[in-house]
C-alpha cells in the first residue's frame, strides 16, 4: 500500500470513531440529562435550604449557618450515631448470615440454584410496608409468637419484642438480607471451589483454606453487598417508625420530623440530609479509592 | 524409603464401583503412571492417594506410614491439578509460597526457596505476575514449582498436559522428566494419553472399570499385552481370532476363518500353554507388517497373506493401509523407505503381499467379545478420498 492510500485509511478511521464518539454521547445524553434534573438539582435546593433561616411553615430566604451550629453542638449527634450503629450492625449480621446462604446456593447444582434464588427474591414481590406489618402482627404483645409460646407454657406473661431496638435491627437484617445474598452468590458462584483443594493439597486445613481463598474472592461481592445493605439502612426511616421506640430516633425519622411537625424546621433536615449525603460519599469514595487499588495490583504490574 | 503401597483399594459412588479392589507397590523415584480410558478410575485412584476421596475399603501405606485416614492437608503428598488450580488473586510469588506460609516459616527462607523453585521451572522473572497474565505453559511451571516446594514424598499428577497444544505437551513432557530427575521424588502420572504415559513412564499400570489390566514397563505392556483391552488402548493392532491346531516348543499355529468358509493358517509365539482346539486371540501390531507388491523370498518363520488395498491413509510419519484379506481387514503401518529406485507407490485395489515374524505375532489369552474372528480395527479413519475424488457416501 502506498502511503497516500495508507493516509486515506487511516483518515476515514479517525472519521468514523469520532462519529462513534458522538453517538455514545448522544446515547448517554438522556441519562445524564436525567440525573441532573431528578438528582443535582434537589440536592442543590436542600444544599441551599440547610443555609437557610426558619420559618413556622417554611423558609426565610436569609443567610445563616445556625442549622450547622445546632447540628455540631450535640444533641443531633445521636441520630446520627444510632444509625451509624444500626447500619454497622446490621451490615455485619447480613454478612454473616447471607455468606453460609450464599455459598450453598453456589454450590447447589443448577436446577437447585436457580429454585434458590427465586426463593430469595419473592419476598421482593411483597410491598415493604405489608411486610413490616406482618412483622408487628407477628411480634406484638397479643401476637403470634407470643401466643404460641403462652400455649407452649414456655412463657407465663407476653414478651415485649415490639418497639425495641433489636426488633429494628431484626426487621432491618430481614429486609436487607436478599441485598447481601445476591452480589455474594454471584462472586461466589464464580469461585474455582478446586481452588479449595488445591488450598488442602498445599497444607492448609478447612479453616485456613476459608480465610486465605474464599474470603479473599468473594471480596468483590462483600464490598457490594456491604455499600447495598450500608447505605439505605443508614438512612432508613419506615423500619424504626413502625417496629422501633421513639426514645431511639434514627436520622432518618429526625429529618422527617423536622419537616413534618410545626413548627417546621427545613434548614435542618436540609443540614442532616447534606451531612448524611457527604459521610455516604466520603465512605463510598475510600471504598472505591481501596476497591481500585485491589484491582489494579492484581493487573498492572 | 518412602514406597508406596496399595492394598485393596476399592471405591463406590452410589453403588458404581469406580476403583476395584486395586493393590499396587510403586517404588521411590519412580515416574509411575496411570493409563486409561476415562471412567476407568484413574482419577479417582490418584485422588484417593492425595486424599481427596475416601476408599471403602483398603489401606494406602506411604513409607510404611498408614495415611488412608489423613486429611489432604496431613499428607506429605502435593498434586497438579488438571486445570493447576492457580489462585487467581495471588501472584506467582505468593502462590509458590502458599505453602511455605501455612507452615509459617520464616520469611526470609521462604524468599530463598521460592526464588530457588522459580529458577527450577525456569520462570525466575515472573514472581509478580498474576495466573491472568500467564500461558498455560506457564502455569503448569507455576503449579509444579508450587507443589514441589513442600517437599513431597509424592507428587501426583492429573492429566497436567491435557489442556496444553501438541508442540507444548511435547516440550513439557520432556521438562517433567528432567525435574523428576532434578528431584528424584516419586511422580505419579494419570493420563489417558498412551504416547505421553509410555514416553515418560518407568513403569505404568493400564486401567479399566476400575481394575489395573496389566502393569509394568512401557515397552512390554506394548509389545507384550495380556489382554485384549490393553493391546487395543495402548497403539494400535490388529485382532486375528483363530482356533489352535498345533502346538510345537516355541511355537503355536493357528486355524483362522477368513470368510466363506476359507481359512488361512498363522504361527504365534506364545507365553501361556494353549490347549490344543482352544479359541485364542493374536494380537499383530500395525507396524510389523511388511507389506510388497511382489512375493516376499525367505517365507522360513514368516506368516504371509494375500490382500488387497481398500484404503490408504497418509499421516505423513508413515502411511496407514487397510488390507482386505478375505472378510478380514488388517491395518498395517508403512514408511517412506525407498528400497528399490524403480519402486512405485501402492494404489488402491492392488492386490499386495502382507507378511511378518512369527515371533511378532503375539498369543493373547482372550476371544473378543461375540465375535469369532473379527479384525476390524478399533475407530477406524473415515474413509479416505481417493486422490481428490470424494468418497463415495
Amino acid at each position: 500500500m502506498n502511503l497516500e492510500a495508507f493516509k486515506q485509511v487511516n483518515c476515514s478511521q479517525t472519521k468514523a470513531s469520532r462519529r462513534r464518539d458522538l453517538a455514545s454521547y448522544l446515547l448517554t445524553a438522556p441519562a445524564l440529562i436525567w440525573l441532573l434534573v431528578f438528582f443535582l438539582v434537589p440536592y442543590l435546593i436542600v444544599f441551599i435550604y440547610s443555609f437557610l433561616s426558619t420559618d413556622i411553615y417554611d423558609v426565610s430566604f436569609k443567610f445563616s449557618l445556625s442549622a450547622y451550629r445546632q447540628l455540631f453542638s450535640g444533641i443531633y449527634l445521636r441520630p446520627f450515631y444510632l444509625a451509624f450503629r444500626l447500619a454497622f450492625i446490621t451490615t455485619f449480621a447480613c454478612l454473616i448470615l447471607a455468606f453460609p446462604v450464599a455459598y450453598y446456593i453456589a454450590r447447589a447444582s443448577e436446577k437447585m440454584r436457580n429454585m434458590l434464588l427465586i426463593l430469595i427474591i419473592i419476598p421482593f414481590w411483597t410491598n415493604l410496608i405489608i411486610r413490616i406489618f406482618s412483622w408487628r402482627i407477628f411480634l406484638s404483645y397479643n401476637g403470634v409468637l407470643n401466643t404460641i409460646l403462652l400455649r407452649l407454657g414456655l412463657i407465663s406473661t407476653p414478651l415485649e419484642l415490639m418497639r425495641t431496638d433489636f426488633t429494628v435491627l431484626l426487621v432491618m437484617v430481614y429486609v436487607y438480607l436478599p441485598y447481601m445474598i445476591l452480589p455474594l452468590y454471584s462472586a461466589l458462584e464464580k469461585m474455582d471451589f478446586t481452588l479449595l483443594q488445591a488450598a488442602m493439597d498445599l497444607g492448609a486445613n478447612e479453616v485456613k483454606a476459608f480465610f486465605r481463598i474464599t474470603l479473599p474472592l468473594a471480596a468483590e461481592g462483600i464490598f457490594a453487598g456491604s455499600l447495598l445493605v450500608f447505605i439505605p439502612t443508614l438512612g432508613a426511616y419506615l423500619i424504626p417508625q413502625l417496629v422501633g421506640n421513639q426514645r431511639s430516633l434514627y436520622v432518618g425519622q429526625v429529618i422527617t420530623y423536622k419537616i413534618k411537625n410545626i413548627p417546621r424546621n427545613w434548614p435542618m433536615a436540609s443540614a442532616m440530609s447534606f451531612i448524611l449525603l457527604l459521610l455516604v460519599a466520603i465512605m463510598l469514595i475510600a471504598m472505591y479509592a481501596i476497591y481500585r487499588k485491589r484491582t489494579l495490583a492484581k493487573r498492572n504490574v | 524409603m518412602d514406597e508406596l503401597r496399595i492394598e485393596n483399594l476399592s471405591k463406590d459412588y452410589d453403588g458404581f464401583l469406580a476403583v476395584d479392589n486395586v493393590s499396587l507397590t510403586i517404588q521411590p523415584g519412580e515416574l509411575y503412571s496411570f493409563l486409561g480410558p476415562s471412567g476407568c478410575g484413574k482419577t479417582t485412584l490418584l485422588r484417593m492417594i492425595a486424599g481427596f476421596e475416601i476408599p471403602r475399603t483398603g489401606r494406602i501405606y506411604l513409607g510404611g506410614q498408614d495415611i488412608t485416614d489423613l486429611p489432604p492437608y496431613k499428607r506429605p503428598v502435593n498434586t497438579i491439578f488438571q486445570n493447576y488450580s492457580l489462585f487467581p488473586h495471588m501472584n506467582v510469588f505468593d502462590n509458590v509460597a502458599f505453602g511455605l506460609r501455612i507452615k509459617k516459616v520464616p520469611k526470609t527462607e521462604i524468599k530463598d526457596r521460592v526464588r530457588k523453585m522459580l529458577t527450577l521451572v525456569k520462570m525466575e522473572d515472573q514472581a509478580a505476575k498474576y495466573p491472568s497474565q500467564l500461558s498455560g505453559g506457564q502455569k503448569q511451571r507455576i503449579a509444579i514449582a508450587r507443589a514441589l516446594i513442600n517437599e513431597p514424598k509424592l507428587l501426583l499428577l492429573d492429566e497436567p498436559l491435557a489442556a496444553l497444544d501438541l508442540k507444548l505437551r511435547q516440550h513439557m513432557l520432556i521438562e517433567l522428566m528432567n525435574i523428576h530427575d532434578a528431584v528424584g521424588i516419586t511422580f505419579i502420572y494419570v493420563t489417558h494419553d498412551q504416547s505421553e504415559a509410555m514416553s515418560i513412564s518407568d513403569r505404568m499400570a493400564v486401567m479399566q472399570n476400575g481394575n489395573i489390566v496389566q502393569s509394568g514397563l512401557p515397552d512390554d505392556i506394548y509389545e507384550r499385552p495380556t489382554s485384549i483391552f490393553s493391546a487395543y488402548f495402548i497403539g494400535e493392532t490388529n485382532l486375528i481370532t483363530g482356533e489352535v491346531i498345533g502346538i510345537e516348543d516355541e511355537y503355536v499355529q493357528l486355524r483362522c476363518h477368513r470368510g466363506n468358509g476359507e481359512y488361512f493358517e498363522i504361527d504365534s509365539t506364545f507365553h501361556f500353554p494353549p490347549t490344543l482346539g482352544s479359541k485364542l486371540t493374536v494380537s499383530l501390531r500395525p507396524e510389523k507388517i511388511a507389506i510388497t507388491r511382489s512375493k516376499p523370498r525367505n517365507q522360513d518363520d514368516f506368516n504371509i497373506l494375500r490382500g488387497t488395498i481398500e484404503d490408504i491413509l497418509y499421516v505423513g510419519t508413515h502411511t496407514q493401509y487397510i488390507v482386505r484379506v478375505g472378510d478380514l481387514k488388517f491395518r498395517v503401518f508403512s514408511q517412506h523407505k525407498r528400497v528399490y529406485f524403480d519402486e512405485k507407490a501402492l494404489d488402491w485395489d492392488e492386490e499386495v503381499w502382507l507378511f511378518w515374524h512369527d515371533t511378532d505375532s503375539w498369543l493373547i489369552n482372550e476371544v473378543p467379545d461375540g465375535v469369532e474372528a473379527s479384525v476390524e480395527p478399533r475407530s477406524l479413519p473415515q474413509r479416505a478420498s481417493r486422490k481428490g475424488i470424494p468418497a463415495e457416501v
